[in-house]
């Protein structure tokens, strides 16, 4: 049944693309965006301003500048991706307790560097804000200070992925649509290689006379149960190895992945029927990989997906095993809350089944080949 | 001159059998218009707007009431329910129906009115990386926003003026730009190099496929021999027809993104236009490459699988190449896409000179070095092996 194409689809890809994956994505997030600084005041307190940045684990002050011009070279030659720029009144303004704008400019060919600059500067600036309002109310206790300054605080919670980090964030929706897309081609190319050599007369049909639900019934566990060793694997081994958050419970796990699994396997069982060779099967659906890991919503939100779309993502059981599965092992949500997902995974699973069935009985049972 | 015609009769061979099946319709016009139409509809907002978010409000005063208001007006935020415990608003995240909901515990209200400064907190889930971060943005202005407003009230009745009641609050401000994409568009930032992406891929794939299926169905040695068994003649009549498809396809690509779609374009599109056809020869060399590295049509293709899906996460346009391992960084100089994408960061998005690019354009040009030194196994391997079943 099996030959060496089949075995690198369903053995060596699941192995090998997680982990390079996760040394891909390893930082989690950019550290020291490479910044440079033009400072027009040459006052201590902007001084004190880029050495506060600096010293901020996002951002690494790499020059000074004597002017845009020259800060702005520096970008286009990618020796830095963002610019701080201190106006000449910087100190004067604020002794003379006016507003003063720092402005900062980021090279927009990654968000994250946007991301970078702007929180680390807002949070040196929030906090020399508050000393500046010290020196404005002498006498005033911290407690006052900060009531002054924030007569309402807040904080911050980001929930479940604490660190923002982009393998959490990624790496979970990659692990669940290599399961289903791994599982397609190489079904996929297991029956176009076998209705090509009968069309060849190589070979005959090997199940010739057999029950087709028989049929059905033997590959499908077949597949199921390699998928099961491969699903430990990846949801299970992959997230300890590389320290992703997983804080599942066994039993969640094992009844979300047993319907996810079954949905695959027929799902794929069923697209195998239009494999007319081994060889275009592979290219007609590796492409489709990329639009799928959208279409489930993990980056572009699912609630802003165009209801066309929407439709077609629920032809793909990875729609509903990436969402279910990043809420069970990252959210630690429960059977009940990923019922949705459960209920439209079982409903593939019997629609798929039956479509495989009805596939298997047509080119079987009549010998049918295309 | 005879070269010529042959490149010629190969070609319009080649044209055929292309016309003939219908695995080339579909791979080179039909999937690639469907992943554009894809992407730029899907992310056609730019930001996600209008995200759910929840509310749990235990002071439940006119203040509070009004500062959810605020935050419901708020363009990427949606309030669609208030919970009545943080339990109940954490569980409604778990269950996908939120990206995020504001806490505001009871007696916040009294408590600024007093002057003890009660702390309110925003939740968001970040497993969902965008959302999460966009309705962190809205809930953090509201945040700042109400704080601000409290605060300005107190100073205007002691008589100060806006900007001086500002200078005290804030004394020193962020002003962030955002160069060239100032709106933050995700569309820009993702469809760009995706649907490039996409083509890369499908021309290796397209390019294997119609090389060693001659192997497949044991035509190879009729075709080299149309080519008097030159490897190179009979190479660019297979692939003329298909650099003519791939370069219509495309210009329809680069038309939707910076006409129809109007993404920026500050270096004039001719650039862009160059970029394309480098990527689209980079991937046929690398879909040569492959052929000549392994003599089989499975293999070839399961190479340049791996190597074209690799792209997306290894040409750094989502998660940067500055965040690498070192291993992987030096890895990246070895994929067409990522040269793509660097080439547009300079021309399209920032509107460099042309000669910024030189680097990254040279390299593109030198990805047809890997299969030229291949070109005689190739060759062997088309006239002497079978393919095996």
């Amino acid at each position: 049944m099996f030959d060496e194409g089949v075995v690198v689809f369903f053995i060596i890809v699941p192995l090998l693309y997680p982990l390079l994956y996760a040394y891909l994505y390893n930082n989690e997030s950019v550290r020291e965006v490479p910044t440079v600084v033009v400072d027009n005041s040459h006052s201590q307190l902007s001084r004190e301003f880029v050495r506060r940045v600096d010293a901020t684990g996002d951002v690494n002050v790499i020059s000074h500048c004597q002017d845009m011009e020259e800060a702005k070279k520096m970008i286009h030659h990618r020796d830095a991706y963002c610019l701080i720029y201190i106006p000449e009144d910087f100190a004067k303004d604020v002794a003379e307790h006016r507003q003063t704008v720092v402005e900062l400019y980021s090279d927009m060919s990654g968000i994250l560097y946007y991301k970078a600059v702007l929180s680390s500067c807002t949070e040196v600036s929030l906090e020399m804000n508050k000393e500046i309002k010290a020196a404005l109310i002498p006498g005033a206790t911290e407690q006052q200070i900060s009531a002054f300054q924030y007569p309402i605080e807040y904080q911050y919670v980001p929930m479940f992925n604490t660190q923002s980090g982009f393998a959490t964030f990624l790496i979970p929706a990659v692990l669940m649509m290599i399961i289903q897309q791994t599982m397609v081609l190489g079904v996929g190319m297991m029956a176009g290689e076998e209705r090509e050599k009968v069309r060849k007369h190589i070979a005959e049909p090997h199940i010739i006379g057999k029950n087709p639900s028989e049929v059905l019934i033997g590959k499908s566990t077949v597949i199921f149960t390699i998928y099961v060793i491969v699903a430990v694997y990846l949801v299970c081994i992959v997230p300890l190895l590389f320290g992703l958050i997983h804080i599942w419970r066994w039993q969640t796990l094992l009844a979300f992945m047993v319907p996810f699994i079954a949905a695959c396997v027929f799902f794929s069982i069923s697209l195998s029927s239009i494999a007319h060779d081994r060889e275009s099967f592979i290219i007609m659906f590796v492409f489709l990989s990329i639009p799928l890991l959208f279409a489930s919503g993990i980056s572009w939100p699912s609630s802003n997906i165009p209801i066309f779309w929407k439709g077609f993502s629920w032809l793909f059981p990875s729609t509903f095993g990436v969402n279910g599965y990043v809420r069970i092992t990252e959210m630690g949500a429960t059977l009940a809350d990923v019922q949705h997902e459960l209920n439209a995974l079982w409903i593939q699973t019997f629609a798929y089944g039956a479509i495989s069935y009805l596939v298997y009985k047509r080119t079987y049972g009549k010998q049918l080949w295309a | 001159m005879k070269g010529l015609n042959q490149i010629i009769a190969i070609a319009k061979r080649e044209e055929k059998r292309m016309l003939s099946r219908g695995l080339y319709t579909f791979c080179m016009v039909l999937a690639p218009i469907m992943a554009f139409l894809f992407f730029t509809t899907l992310m056609d907002e730019g930001l996600p707007a209008e995200l759910p978010a929840g509310v749990v409000d235990e002071d439940n005063t006119s203040t509070t009431r009004e500062v959810i208001r605020n935050l419901d007006a708020f363009q990427q935020t949606n309030i669609i329910e208030h919970y009545p415990d943080f339990a109940s608003a954490r569980k409604a995240m778990q269950q996908g129906k939120i990206y995020a909901f504001y806490y505001i515990p009871e007696g916040t209200t009294q408590l600024a009115v007093s002057g003890k400064q009660p702390v309110v907190s925003f939740y968001t889930a970040a497993s969902y990386l965008i959302p999460g971060s966009l309705a962190y943005r809205d809930m953090k202005m509201m945040s700042e926003y109400a704080s601000g407003a409290v605060g300005r009230a107190t100073l205007y009745a002691k008589g100060y003026t806006e900007d001086q009641a500002m200078a005290v609050l804030q004394p020193i401000k962020m002003e962030m730009h955002a160069v060239n994409n100032p709106s933050l568009n995700y569309s820009i930032y993702l469809s760009n190099t995706i649907l490039p992406g996409i083509i890369m891929l499908l021309i290796m794939q397209v390019a294997i496929y119609s090389i060693y299926v001659e192997m497949k169905e044991e035509t190879a040695k009729e075709w080299l021999a149309m080519a008097d068994n030159d490897i190179v003649k009979a190479l660019i009549g297979k692939l003329l027809p298909q650099v003519v498809t791939w370069s219509l396809m495309g210009l329809f690509c680069l038309f939707l993104l910076y006409g129809a779609w109007r993404f920026p374009l500050n270096s004039g599109i001719w650039p862009m236009v160059l970029d394309m056809f480098l990527l689209i020869n980079a991937s046929l060399a690398l879909g040569v490459f492959f052929c000549g590295l392994v003599p089989s049509l499975r293999w070839a293709l399961s190479l340049a699988t791996l190597w074209g899906v690799l792209s997306f996460p290894i040409s750094g346009f989502s998660f940067p190449h500055l965040a690498f391992p070192a291993t992987l960084k030096a890895l990246a100089w070895l994929f067409p896409l990522r040269h793509y994408f660097l080439i547009y960061v300079d021309q399209a998005l920032n509107g460099l000179p042309l000669y910024y690019s030189w680097l990254n354009i040279a390299i593109m040009l030198a990805f047809w070095g890997l299969p030229i030194m291949l070109l005689g196994r190739l060759r062997k391997f088309l006239l002497e092996y079978h393919y095996m079943h």
